[in-house]
């Protein structure tokens, strides 16, 4: 008569055990009192008899599983008995099988733990996993977890391994583990005596980025990933661009070189198709307007205000337009609307002297427009070395979708409009 | 070509020889004097002999509280003065033996730095990987007029007989031991120091304590004074009220401080960083000189023997290829007069100075009944200073008892930053007099 083996129920608290090996195999003959599997709780290790002789018809668990108490994890009889009534129900009964990350967070800074047990290693989900008497462990003694190899059933982490770490690591002061409690970060050794980690070897705790800087972290991070990106700097002869200027001042007209800049950036761009696009998943999105946006330096961090529809613009228009955002910017209260949409987008650097920089893209936006610094170059003209103002660009670009020679050819267009600027301002600003 | 040439023989070179030796290293030490430096010859241990001589006499003319008579009590002092050079050159052999076993290489010269790496001594040149200067300090002469004819504390401790009457220049801890000395000997004793306060690196409760507890032996002290001229059996000083006055002694012990030994060492032309205060170094025992080491007095930094022995240790650590540094935070200091004072951390003044927020415990000593046993009647008091939010040990502060021997105990708590009420898990044996650190720290915590 086929009878199902049960997780014992171990004193009043244990709710689960940990089916740490399996001794017979599925099929194997086994004799009442011999011993079926090994089982741990978060208090000790024991082995599991078998109720009665005959043999191990089915196996509910792989070892390294946490399995209820009072749940069958097998079953034992006759051969060719039916074992499905003792199934357990999936779901219902059974536990988690593995600790949770945030479980094993948690167990760690209770032990006051160091900071490679940072966000990374749990969070990476590569399942660290933890006996419960490893567990119990933990929550007494601080372990750097990240350097513990598991020597249990799978790579599964066991009391032995982190007691061993334990035993092996730097030990923390008193003073230390009070800061550490606090969430100050340990290096791997200390100052004190034999390596003691001492409170003054302590780091303060980090700050969690949030609102616009968290945003601005995972758009980069993502930017870099997604995608190939170089950059390639020029300069081109800004007399002309510093002479317009001069004379749009002295008209008191509120236009800066920066709006002059865009102007001769969205005339060029409509000459470049391919650099006014984006890429998403593997498909470049070509766009008949010029959404350009232009990166503001606000109190809060970096914002992106989008002139909509940049092409349609005259220059005053433009100026105009770009100084509303940027004053809505440097205020907050920028609309969704007025921050998303962009197709190609500016940073300006050139006021605080930057000569040549590395943008990174607004992705999926495939370039980006750095504009540096007006610095006097010289050039040599009729035999003799003058020197005239120039203003550096650096442009990134991503190469999924462009090529360096078409975003050279940009740069040189670009170059050549702002050398000739007047032309394409007109005469009547 | 050696591992490490080492510059004096004195608790900060020798030590760190024997220990570079012990490593294997190829261990030079130069000594121009006597191995043992001014700590073994001229310091701590002869000092500290006396001191006992004058202590036991003090205790047998005490015997009767106890219930013991013993007669009429007299300090021979040539005898004094033969076992306490017994000890010296016991202990002066002990080193000796230690570096011979360790392999060190000694040669009795004047050495001093040549150029890079390069020891001369006796118009030769030896080379080295690593120089530790460990030329220790020696006594200064402040601009004082006749100061010339006062006695250096290295005079002093050969003295043949007791003389009746001492005025001594300087209340730091040299010119203390030496007035409870000769005071206990039975000299008629009188301390003039400069500042307001005797020993000033002590905590107030405990410099102020210890104050009275000399002025009970009849030793005679004017703070606050400045000395204006020294002549053979009398010092002229104006007190703290700006009048001029004069004490006559038999003998003027000079004991103003000690002063670095870095003349004629060779530093300047080495480029090695260095004023009349000492050779920089950094916590790791470094100068400015890659290769060129120093530790103990020339250093200028603590002045204490045990300070000097454990910078040599890092220095020869750090020197091959360890990453050691001194904490000077917990270097324990001890004043070995009776009563005697030890301290380990900060004074109550520097925390309050420093704005660290702390609390703190003043015990007296009595609580342990040992001490009433032992040290009916005498002075006795524990301070101690822990920090406000966590309750780390900050500063210890023991006076009277076995002062020096139970202040380790705080050296210990401190280095590893345990807290007070780390100590509840700690058993003291009973009755001991460390019940009353326990017991003090505990109250703080």
């Amino acid at each position: 008569m086929a009878a199902p083996i049960l997780m014992p129920q171990q004193g009043n608290t244990v709710e689960e055990c940990l089916l740490v090996a399996w001794k017979k195999k599925k099929g194997e003959t086994v004799q009442s009192g011999e011993v079926l599997a090994e089982i741990e709780t978060d208090k000790a290790t024991f082995e599991l008899e078998s109720p009665a002789a005959g043999t191990l018809l089915e196996t509910f668990f792989k070892e390294g599983e946490l399995v209820p108490v009072l749940t069958a994890i097998g079953v034992i009889g006759a051969p060719g008995e039916a074992v499905d009534s003792f199934r357990p129900v999936p779901g219902k009964k059974t536990a988690s099988k593995k600790e949770t990350p945030a479980n094993i967070e948690k167990a760690v800074s209770k032990a006051g733990n160091a900071e490679s047990r940072s966000a990374e290693a749990p969070a990476g989900g590569s399942g660290i996993s933890l006996s419960p008497r490893a567990l119990r462990y933990l929550k007494k003694h601080a372990v750097p977890l990240d350097r513990v190899q598991g020597s249990g059933a799978s790579g599964r982490i066991i009391e032995r391994d982190v007691k061993r770490a334990y035993e092996a690591a730097s030990r923390v002061s008193p003073l230390a583990a009070d800061f550490m409690a606090q969430g100050f970060r340990a290096p791997e050794t200390g100052s004190g005596p034999a390596g003691l980690i001492l409170a003054e070897n302590l780091r303060k705790p980090g700050k969690q980025l949030s609102g616009i800087r968290a945003t601005i972290a995972s758009r980069m991070r993502a930017s870099l990933l997604s995608t190939a990106q170089y950059t390639v700097s020029a300069r081109a002869d800004a007399t002309t661009l510093v002479a317009l200027r001069k004379e749009l001042k002295a008209r008191a007209l509120e236009i800066t070189i920066n709006d002059l800049v865009i102007f001769a950036t969205a005339a060029t761009l409509k000459g470049f198709p391919e650099l006014n696009a984006e890429l998403i998943d593997n498909t470049l999105y070509l766009y008949d307007d010029i959404h350009l946006g232009f990166a503001c330096d606000t109190p809060k961090g970096l914002l992106v205000p989008v002139i909509k529809k940049c092409q349609t613009l005259s220059l005053t228009e433009q100026a105009k337009e770009t100084r509303r955002l940027a004053e809505k910017a440097q205020k907050g209260g920028l609309t969704p609307d007025e921050m998303t949409g962009g197709t190609f987008t500016v940073s300006n650097l050139g006021a605080y002297g930057v000569t040549s920089f590395t943008p990174v893209l607004n992705a999926p936006q495939v370039a980006l427009l750095g504009v540096c610094a007006i610095t006097p170059e010289p050039v040599r003209k009729d035999g003799q070395v003058t020197f005239i103002d120039t203003i550096g660009f650096s442009l990134t670009a991503d190469h999924q979708a462009v090529d360096g020679a078409v975003a050279a050819r940009f740069l040189q267009a670009l170059s050549g409009n702002i050398a000739q600027i007047r032309s394409l301002t007109g005469p009547n600003i | 070509m050696y591992d490490l040439i080492i510059i004096g023989a004195g608790p900060g070179g020798y030590e760190a020889a024997i220990h570079a030796g012990r490593k294997g290293k190829k261990t030079l030490l130069f000594e121009r004097e006597s191995i043992g430096g001014t700590c073994l010859n001229v310091g701590c241990i002869p000092t500290k002999t006396l001191l006992r001589s004058a202590h036991v006499f003090s205790l047998v003319r005490e015997a009767g509280k106890y219930g013991v008579s013993a007669g009429n009590a007299t300090l021979q002092m040539a005898q004094v003065q033969e076992r306490k050079n017994k000890i010296v050159s016991a202990l002066g052999k002990g080193i000796e033996a230690s570096l011979k076993k360790a392999g060190v290489e000694i040669l009795r010269a004047h050495a001093k730095l040549a150029n890079r790496g390069k020891v001369e001594a006796d118009g030769k040149t030896y080379e080295a990987a690593n120089i530790l200067i460990a030329t220790g300090a020696r006594p200064a002469l402040p601009p004082v007029p006749g100061i010339e004819s006062a006695m250096a504390s290295t005079a002093a401790l050969k003295l043949a007989e007791v003389p009746a009457s001492i005025a001594i220049i300087g209340g730091g801890v040299i010119g203390l031991e030496f007035a409870d000395f000769f005071a206990q000997a039975g000299s008629k004793v009188t301390v003039v120091e400069m500042l307001p306060s005797i020993a000033p690196m002590l905590d107030t409760d405990m410099g102020k304590r210890l104050l009275s507890a000399l002025k009970r032996k009849g030793i005679e002290f004017h703070l606050s004074a400045k000395v204006t001229r020294v002549e053979a059996g009398a010092l002229h000083f104006t007190d703290e009220k700006g009048v001029a006055q004069t004490i006559n002694a038999t003998k003027v012990l000079n004991a103003t401080g000690r002063k670095p030994v870095v003349n004629d060492l060779g530093l300047e032309a080495a480029g090695v960083e260095f004023s009349g205060k000492g050779i920089v170094t950094s916590d790791e025992g470094r100068t400015n000189v890659p290769g060129i080491w120093a530790c103990g007095d020339v250093t200028g930094r603590l002045l204490l023997a045990h300070a000097a022995t454990r910078e040599g240790l890092v220095a020869v650590e750090n020197m091959f290829g360890g990453t050691q540094r001194i904490r000077y935070d917990a270097i324990p200091s001890v004043v070995y007069t009776d009563p005697e004072v030890a301290s380990c951390g900060k004074t109550e003044e520097q925390l309050l100075k420093e704005g660290v927020p702390f609390r703190k415990a003043l015990v007296p000593m009595g609580v342990a009944g040992r001490f009433l046993v032992e040290h009916e009647g005498q002075a006795g008091t524990l301070k101690v200073l822990v920090g406000k939010e966590h309750g780390e040990i900050l500063g210890v502060h023991i006076l009277g008892g076995p002062a020096g021997e139970l202040i380790f105990g705080a050296a210990i708590m401190m280095e590893n930053e345990m807290r007070g009420k780390d100590l509840f898990e700690i058993v003291f044996p009973h009755p001991t007099i460390s019940e009353a650190l326990k017991e003090a720290i505990l109250h703080a915590e």
